[in-house]
């Protein structure tokens, strides 16, 4: 019988881990993205010395055990017992003691970390409702004369997800309103996420707040499962100097935001909305020709009419609060049938045929 | 080498062996029912799961369409949690407590069987939405506005519900009969203190079952009588609020976790002292560490609600950490046990040790999830996924591969082979680590969880990959677990009474007990019975007061004549 030593039975298991090792080096570092606001730094900080103390007590009880397994191996033969120890109270003191402390310790930092997260300044340089909606974002700049009608907006369709482009350095304060369901604005690179929640007409939306310290492009995602095209409901913040930002912001405002405008002779199509109800539920429009959407709100609601295909947003006219009168302009359609939905009321839908 | 001599008219009643097991009240093959069904629905959930491994192996929709893939997460989550794993150490629970408590049944049979025949019919409830337009799609959370009737239409939310409800009346229907049976039905000299671990915290799990799965049925009917009947609890549009779904669900959710683990825990303190021929290292400290996880367990819901702008972030964040304490303590003791024993690694003792090292790991990723500044980064990500899948998988399921090696020799009166238990073993231990360690740096790096795909550009391919082989090594690990269960039912190696050497009154009476469990009862006075018997002596709380030395005089010895 081959008779083994403890040092060979190490030198087994050391080879034994080899796999583990490869799953985790390949695995990465186990660090989040460089951070790229402010308050990420910290956060990146508070997760190091979170990692760290927990890698300390992953060594210290995993090594305990692959210690024991291999020191304390019933040798074949050995009937006797080992000292039968019930227990300790002095042990099962200091033990207990000791991680509670840990656990205050981890607390405070802790909470040293979410108050520099979640602080607010008095003035932010940029305010911005990020609306969700099924499966998109729409970005609208707020500035400060209370006219939502002349803000700077950015719609996100599905083929152009919206890009919300910032000033560096300065508190950006973003609102998070919900036209329908939870969805989550989250930046990994700001190392941040807040929910999108909708909180009904008296209730107030979340708000989230951080200062971009580098220049760049950062991708964002929903975060919060909600529903078919949640995987492709993406965005991305740009990142520039105020002098850039300034100059973007104006021409944004001025709705020179390209979108393929219609010819002078383009078909209008005549759209109403009143209550939770278009004034139609089928609409013609020429197939392969931009055409405009002469939408109408009779209520005093918010509505909005998007173009979608198998579930996918294809256009979505900008959300207004009637009454009033907007014209969208709507890209091509290739032939075939669409739906068209009210974004705010998912309820209120009918069809699109582009046709010859 | 029984200790139990059946009554040879016992068995004359002759039945179809079919409708035998279809109308029994005996807890020991209601115990089976319950694993035999928990199993079909674990491979059912596991295809899931190979399903979307699959389709995430590489960027792009290459086998399912989105709204496939979210019918695939929903029910995998669903099925593991409610249909797997709660039933089928339920299962164990129902088998092995009356047999540890020295008692001839459950404190009330009948409604042992009703509470496992809802299991099937509440799981193929919740699966028959396949049959009617879909599934549940919306996640096992179901969270709120998206499983309101206008966005997700269709009956398979429905069935969904209602399967639910009617898992949910049976857990709470057992845990009363377990809470019934623990108090009132142990042999003479059973203290509370002399109940085996595994009781203990199968006691404790009931009472956890008993507080917060009537508050999720609530929620679940409430749900219903929105998405039918016109309610308003859930949509904000009309005066509900998506948030009080989730502290519902989270009140419910986080004791089910622990309802989750502690069996598990339970498993592993009873077979750490066997194959280390020691006691467990502080018996009333694991005591008041489980009972105290059970109180802490209702204080820590909303930590699954951080990112929401709506939870009061301290106390939730104080409370998530302190529970950590009361799992440090019984890591401990669990590690003391072990110190200067004498380890035999058999196969039980193998995914024992196995769940202390991979329940470790998910224990730390919880405690760095319960700061609300890093949780702002993690939450939604493949890092949970990691997380809960290194406590429930690395944690439970370890434990039910635990309990399967060590009283399969009781229910069966046959040892499963050690050379295939430890293959089955290795390759679940690696290709678990493999397909789950790699989450958590996906979320580390931003991958948002419950996405039918992700973009090629983000650097996410390789570590996708690498789980998906995992997740498909796992399922490989299944084969010589079956092929070792069913090769032991044809031939497998006979077991005695007590193969292991037990410390507990299971292992008192044959292999598989008789239908009435015991003929005679050892004396108790310590929470190792059988160890008195065996060895005769031990440490003072092992040798009764009143007992002179010579113990042969009136105790029942195994392995000799009565």
């Amino acid at each position: 019988m081959r008779f083994t030593t403890a040092r060979s039975r190490l030198w087994g298991l050391l080879r034994a881990a080899i796999p583990f090792l490869i799953i985790g080096l390949l695995s990465g570092c186990l660090l989040p993205p460089e951070p790229k606001t402010e308050t990420a730094k910290d956060v990146f900080g508070l997760y190091v010395a979170v990692l760290v103390m927990g890698g300390i007590v992953f060594l210290g009880v995993e090594g305990f055990i692959v210690y024991a397994v291999v020191r304390y191996r019933r040798k074949p033969g050995d009937d006797q017992l080992p000292p039968q120890v019930h227990g300790n109270t002095m042990v099962e003191i200091i033990w207990t003691a000791i991680p509670t402390v840990i656990v205050l310790i981890l607390f405070v930092i802790s909470t040293i970390t979410l108050n520099a997260v979640e602080a607010r300044s008095a003035k932010p340089g940029v305010t911005v409702e990020a609306t969700g909606f099924q499966w998109q974002w729409r970005f609208r700049y707020l500035d400060s004369d209370n006219n939502p009608k002349n803000d700077a907006v950015v719609n996100g369709t599905a083929a152009n997800p919206p890009v919300m482009r910032l000033p560096v350095g300065e508190p950006i304060r973003v609102i998070l309103p919900s036209l329908d369901v939870i969805h989550s604005f989250f930046v990994p690179q700001f190392l941040i996420k807040r929910d999108v929640v909708p909180v009904g007409e008296n209730g107030t939306p979340n708000e989230l707040e951080f200062t971009i310290s580098e220049e760049g492009t950062y991708t964002g995602q929903c975060a919060e499962f909600c529903g078919l095209q949640h995987a492709n409901m993406t965005f991305a913040i740009q990142a520039m100097t105020r002098a850039k930002y300034d100059q973007w912001l104006k021409v944004a405002k001025s709705g020179a935001t390209p979108a393929p405008s219609a010819a002078p002779n383009a078909t209008v199509i005549k759209l109403s909305a009143t209550g939770t109800k278009f004034s139609t539920d089928r609409i013609q429009v020429p197939a392969g020709q931009p055409f405009v959407i002469r939408f109408e709100i009779t209520d005093g609601q918010n509505h909005n009419v998007a173009v979608l295909k198998g579930g996918q947003v294809l256009f979505a006219g900008e959300i207004f609060q009637g009454p009033g009168v907007r014209e969208y302009q709507v890209p091509a359609l290739p032939a075939g049938e669409y739906q068209f939905q009210c974004q705010v009321h998912p309820v209120m839908t009918g069809t699109i045929v582009a046709g010859p | 080498m029984a200790t139990t001599t059946l009554n040879p008219r016992a068995e004359t009643y002759q039945r179809s062996w079919v409708l035998d097991w279809l109308t029994t009240v005996d807890h020991k093959k209601i115990g089976i029912l319950y694993i035999v069904n928990s199993f079909f629905f674990f491979f059912a959930a596991g295809i899931l799961a190979l399903v979307i491994r699959s389709e995430l192996a590489v960027p792009g929709l290459q086998f399912l369409d989105e709204a496939t893939y979210n019918q695939a997460f929903t029910m995998h989550g669903t099925i593991m949690i409610f249909l797997f794993i709660v039933p089928v150490l339920s299962g164990f629970a129902n088998y092995i407590v009356p047999l540890m408590l020295g008692a001839p049944d459950m404190a009330f049979p009948r409604i042992n069987a009703l509470s496992f025949w809802l299991l099937p019919v509440g799981g193929l409830l919740i699966f028959s939405g396949y049959l009617f337009g879909g599934a549940a799609a919306e996640g096992w959370t179901g969270y709120n506005p998206l499983t309101q009737a206008k966005y997700s239409p269709g009956p398979g939310t429905d069935l969904w519900l209602i399967g639910l409800t009617l898992v949910g009346t049976a857990s709470i229907l057992g845990s009363i009969n377990f809470i019934a049976t623990i108090f009132k039905m142990r042999a003479p000299g059973m203290t509370l203190f002399r109940m085996p671990i595994f009781v203990w915290t199968v006691l404790v799990t009931a009472v956890l079952i008993l507080l917060a799965t009537p508050v999720f049925t609530a929620g679940l009917i409430a749900l219903f009588i929105d998405r039918n009947y016109g309610g308003s609890f859930f949509d904000p549009n009309v005066g509900g609020s998506p948030i009080l779904w989730q502290h519902i669900f989270w009140f419910f959710g986080h004791p089910e976790v622990y309802i989750v683990i502690l069996p598990a825990m339970g498993v592993v303190s009873e077979v750490l002292p066997v194959f280390s021929r020691k006691p467990l290292f502080g018996y009333r400290a694991f005591v008041f560490a489980t009972v105290g996880i059970g109180l802490l367990s209702f204080s820590v819901w909303a930590h699954h609600m951080f990112t929401t702008g709506f939870v009061f972030l301290p106390f939730f964040s104080f409370m998530t950490a302190l529970i950590a304490v009361p799992t440090g303590v019984k890591f401990f003791n669990w590690m003391a046990t072990l110190w200067r024993g004498k380890l035999s690694l058999t196969t039980p003792m193998l995914f024992a040790l196995g769940f202390l090292s991979m329940f470790l790991i998910g224990g730390l990723s919880g405690v760095m999830l319960s700061s609300p500044a890093v949780d702002f980064h993690l939450q939604d990500t493949y890092f949970v996924v990691a997380h809960l899948h290194y406590v429930f998988f690395g944690g439970s399921v370890f434990g039910v591969f635990a309990a399967t090696y060590y009283w399969f020799p009781k229910m069966t009166g046959r040892k499963l082979n050690e050379g295939l238990g430890k293959v089955h073993f290795w390759m679940h231990f690696i290709g678990f680590n493999l397909a789950f360690f790699p989450m958590h740096q996906l979320g580390i790096s931003g991958m948002p969880r419950r996405v039918a795909d992700y973009s090629p550009d983000a650097g996410w391919t390789i570590l996708n990959s690498m789980s998906t082989a995992g997740a498909f090594l796992i399922a490989a690990s299944i084969f010589p677990f079956l092929i070792n269960v069913v090769a032991t039912f044809i031939n497998g190696e006979r077991a005695g009474d007590d193969p292991w050497e037990g410390n507990t009154l299971e292992w008192a009476t044959s292999s598989p007990p008789p239908p009435y469990n015991f003929d005679r009862l050892p004396p108790i006075h310590s929470e190792r019975p059988l160890f008195f018997l065996t060895h005769g002596h031990g440490h003072a709380a092992d040798r009764p007061a009143d007992v002179d030395e010579k113990p042969e005089d009136d105790v029942q010895r195994r392995g000799g004549a009565a």
